[in-house]
């Protein structure tokens, strides 16, 4: 078993934790905006027309970037292959130290990066401390196995031969990062990346350049050498230039489905003077199923469906946006469910207590609009709040029933507090209507029978399974995570194998026979 | 403000004392038959708990079993549930076989499924107020009061939390029109302070709303406020005690906030008699126990506060969730520190009677026969209230009610599918290896039960 020990989470329950979060965010507000400009060998330039808001608040400006281009992009590949010939020759412990020299930056700043992810992605309070402590836990974790992989395992050993095999950096690694963990997927990509030996080029999402530069410069004062770590704020073009370029060897993505495909596309087809084959790590979307079988509790499953689908407005790509019941228990758990969403309380993220707080932008405003609609043409509204607040990028909370099938609502990812409630004969049903999926993100099933757990277990395409718990929250080192098909490449952040995408193997062996004599 | 009064009893008996309390304790509990149900059945628990598999197996049959709608279901779950155990003995292979066969399956559900409703039925008083009524009526005519608890499903809506607060209304008002009519039993009514009401309901806060949040104690103190409000005035003008239960240290800022804030109205001045839970579990119980004596005693009410005392029913979930959480818990983990600790909490109780009844609620002979000591040195029988749990401390409940203690049985209401949360919480709690109940079953002389902690 291994012995990784996660950071601790804020007791949030403690009035003396909240009040120091509240002060963190004061301080931090005083501090806005955030110089959040491309930073290349460890030197800000350019503009600060890119500029990120509170989502709750869109008037309040948190921090202020350029768009990077090609010109930010070609000086950025020209540092890393500097950084790649001076960090990449590191000791490896050399390296895992200044790495957990960040982490413990990390842990210095935790209050202010919990205040700044409230602030610039609207991620109530218990989530942005969550994501802090996986930020440090993606470092440590990563840490500890690029330790394991430099003490590389014995190959056979012969008399007469000498056999090791040593992990070496593949090079430069594009990192490209979504806003819904702005600090923890950014930091696990980027740790993977420069832990192994790598340098990293680092693109922020459009709508959390302030985290991102958070996270660059936390980075930089541990240690790292300036010139393998770049960060290119701006739009998609840094993106899209980083995975053309013939000097890029991994790109590390987390996004959509689309955006994934075509990054995988374009990696595949080598640029003039490309020498190598680019790897692709890559998360992508979901259409994740909770199921509750016939004998669930429903006193557990309605609070774990309300999280999974509406905690941080329904914007984890783990988060549950279908729910397939047994028909023995719709009728029952349709009503709860829809009660419990009358009564859950959308509002800023920064209050304590609030269930669903904003989405990230207008777009998503509005696509959520746009699905509601659908809903209510195709099916039927359950529940969606009336109440919500105004002047922010707000949606009700919604669950939609009876929708025909082959509905748009239930193939497609939303990203937004909704949830579809489909009513299923068998488990077995359910876990067919989950096969027909191009999606296997995450998974969940609520049952008291162990039996139909293990059945459903081995029917279920999924990356991560939740049985008789929420779909979403998974721990580094406990729950591995990534999805399969075309949910992401099956590489698991924050498990055993995930560093291997980041090195490239080189067995040597030397014969030590002379003139018979074995030395 | 201080606590300090100007001449504090003392109330730290001495041990010749306890252990004289314990032989009286324990010389009443030996003139029980020794066959009865009660010892029957805590001698089964014993058993089934040396056998962890198989306890859990149980267990979760137990959990399950009013959801399964047929009695091969029942069979179905049993099978699954003792295919989980690893390393089978002969007795669960037999079992299995059984809930496995398409000719056994039906019986072997039978049974099981009336072996959980026989269990259930020893923990629970009946299935609904009127159901109760008649053992109520029995217990008290037998020297034993009660408190009621309607067991129930977890709130999760608006119109849940409204149909409890009904509940808890329509059950208030059957009591007070039934309790009139029970005889008189002068030290069940009466103590120091005045008069103790009969009709007793306990109620939990996280029962009477939705928006009950460990982040954000006023969320649920709001929601639930005017539930609770409706109780409060439907106590005060019956004559009814109303305690408020005590839940996991989530929740614990959310009830006292609420509870204090309402006492804190005018009108709840002069009544009803509340009562709120310590947990002795907690480690920092003392420092909490001075806060709510230091608010009773700013308060100005007229009515003593009663603070039901237990060691606390959510110990592994306070761990489990401690240790998830990168946190240090919340309770102690040393069983004789625990018992120290509830036994501080008893002599400050005892040593504030000017504020506070005290009720100790334990089943362990040591922290009885210690408050029975220190209440002797507090100023008598008087000046304490003994509480048991129905169906696991019956005979305890007997032998201090034969002693002339006020004892009162906390007795749940209600059916089995709301009563297997707290059902399966009674039975971890009674058959865990630290277990007070199996430390008695298991000792060979009843007289190491009485040593100090």
């Amino acid at each position: 078993m291994n012995t990784f020990v996660n950071e601790s989470l804020l007791e949030i329950r403690r009035r003396s934790v909240r009040d120091s979060l509240v002060e963190s965010l004061a301080a931090l507000d005083g501090e806005l905006p955030i110089d959040a400009r491309t930073v290349i060998g460890g030197t800000r330039s350019g503009g600060r027309e890119l500029v990120s808001s509170d989502p709750g608040s869109p008037g309040t400006r948190v921090a202020e970037a350029g768009f990077s281009g090609a010109e930010e992009v070609a000086h950025a590949v020209e540092a890393a292959k500097r950084g790649t010939f001076a960090w990449g020759r590191l000791p490896a412990d050399e390296r895992v130290r200044t790495m957990r020299r960040a982490a413990d930056g990390m842990r210095r700043e935790r209050n202010r990066l919990t205040a700044l992810i409230v602030r610039e992605c609207g991620k109530p309070w218990g989530d942005a401390d969550a994501e802090v402590c996986e930020a440090i836990d993606f470092i440590e974790y990563y840490a500890q196995q690029a330790l394991a992989l430099d003490r590389a395992p014995d190959l056979v050993q012969v008399p007469g031969e000498r056999n090791h095999i040593t992990y070496l950096p593949r090079g430069i690694v594009a990192v490209i990062a979504p806003w819904n963990f702005p600090l923890a997927i950014s930091t696990g990509m980027t740790a993977a990346g420069l832990v192994t030996g790598n340098s990293v080029i680092y693109k922020p999402a459009e709508q959390s350049p302030g985290v991102g530069s958070e996270m660059v410069r936390i980075f930089l004062d541990a240690g790292i050498d300036p010139d393998a770590i770049s960060f290119l704020p701006g739009d998609d073009t840094p993106g899209r230039l980083l995975v053309e370029h013939p000097s890029i060897q991994t790109i590390v993505f987390t996004g959509s489905c689309a955006a994934g495909l075509e990054i995988n596309a374009q990696a595949a087809r080598p640029a003039p003077g490309q020498t190598h084959i680019k790897r692709v790590v890559a998360e992508m979307g979901g259409k994740n199923c909770l199921v509750v079988d016939a004998d669930a509790d429903l006193d557990e499953v309605v609070p774990a469906a309300i999280d999974s689908a509406f905690g941080f407005a329904g914007q984890k790509c783990s988060a549950a946006s279908r729910i397939l019941v047994h028909e023995a228990l719709y009728d029952q758990l349709s009503e709860r469910l829809a009660g419990a969403v009358d009564s859950a309380l959308v509002g800023q993220a920064e209050n304590f207590g609030v269930d669903t707080g904003p989405v990230i932008d207008t777009e998503s405003v509005e696509r959520h609009r746009r699905y509601v609609e659908l809903g209510s043409a195709e099916g039927t509204l359950l529940a969606s709040q009336a109440e919500i607040p105004t002047g922010g990028n707000f949606c009700a909370p919604t669950v939609v029933a009876d929708l025909p099938p082959g509905s748009e609502l239930l193939t497609s990812e939303v990203f937004a507090p909704l949830v579809t409630l489909e009513r299923v004969p068998s488990l077995e049903a359910a876990a067919a209507a989950i096969d027909s999926s191009a999606f296997a993100l995450t998974g969940g099933l609520f049952t008291r029978n162990p039996e139909h757990a293990r059945q459903f277990e081995l029917a279920s395409p999924v990356g991560n399974l939740y049985i008789n718990r929420g779909t979403t929250g998974a721990m580094v080192g406990r729950q591995p995570f990534g999805g399969n098909r075309l949910s992401g490449t099956g590489s698991k952040a924050g498990g055993p194998g995930y560093l291997s995408y980041f090195v490239e193997p080189r067995v040597t062996c030397e014969n030590t026979m002379r003139h018979g004599l074995v030395v | 403000m201080t606590n300090t009064i100007l001449d504090p009893p003392a109330t730290t008996p001495r041990e010749s004392e306890v252990r004289a309390a314990g032989r009286l304790l324990i010389t009443a509990l030996e003139d029980e038959k020794p066959l009865s149900a009660a010892r029957f059945n805590s001698m089964m628990v014993d058993r089934i708990s040396d056998h962890e598999k198989l306890k859990a197996a149980l267990f979760r049959l137990v959990d399950v079993t009013p959801m399964c709608r047929d009695t091969p279901e029942v069979a179905d779950h049993l099978a699954a549930l003792l295919g989980e155990i690893e390393d089978p003995g002969r007795g669960v292979r037999l079992m299995r076989r059984a809930a496995g066969s398409p000719v056994l399956a039906g019986a072997t559900g039978m049974v099981a499924r009336a072996g959980v409703k026989g269990m259930a039925s020893r923990f629970i008083v009946g299935e609904s107020v009127d159901d109760a009524l008649g053992e109520l009526a029995g217990m008290w005519r037998r020297g034993v009061a009660s408190t009621v608890d309607l067991l129930g499903e977890a709130t999760v809506t608006e119109r849940e939390a409204d149909a409890y607060a009904a509940r808890c209304e329509q059950t208030l008002l059957a009591l007070a029109a039934a309790a009139p009519s029970w005889p008189s039993r002068p030290h069940l009514e009466n103590d120091m302070h005045g008069p103790v009401p009969r009709v007793n309901l306990s109620v939990k806060v996280s029962a009477m709303t939705p928006n009950a949040r460990s982040d954000d104690p006023g969320r649920g103190a709001a929601g639930a406020a005017d539930r609770l409000l409706g109780l409060l005035r439907a106590a005060r003008d019956l004559d009814a005690h109303l305690h408020v239960d005590m839940e996991s240290l989530d929740l614990r800022d959310t009830v006292t906030g609420l509870v204090f804030d309402l006492l804190s109205e005018p009108e709840f001045r002069d009544g009803p008699s509340v009562g709120m839970v310590m947990q002795g579990y907690l480690t920092d119980s003392p420092e909490e126990l001075d806060r709510w004596l230091d608010w009773q005693n700013g308060s100005g009410r007229s009515t003593p506060l009663t603070v039901r005392l237990v060691k606390g029913a959510y110990w592994d979930h306070e761990v489990v969730e401690a240790r998830q959480s990168g946190w240090v818990p919340p309770v102690f983990t040393d069983r004789s520190a625990c018992d120290r600790n509830f036994e501080g909490l008893t002599r400050t109780l005892l040593s504030r009677l000017d504020l506070v009844r005290p009720a100790i609620a334990s089943h362990n002979l040591r922290s009885i026969s210690h408050a029975m000591a220190a209440a002797e040195l507090a100023g008598g029988i008087d000046a304490i209230e003994f509480q048991v749990l129905r169906g696991l401390g019956d005979d305890i409940e007997k032998a201090l009610a034969e002693l002339g203690f006020r004892v009162r049985t906390y007795s749940p209401i209600g059916d089995l599918i709301a009563g297997m949360a707290y059902l399966v919480r009674r039975l971890l709690e009674n058959t865990s290896n630290d277990s007070f109940l199996r430390a008695r079953a298991g000792a060979e002389n009843l007289d190491s039960l009485l040593v100090a902690p």
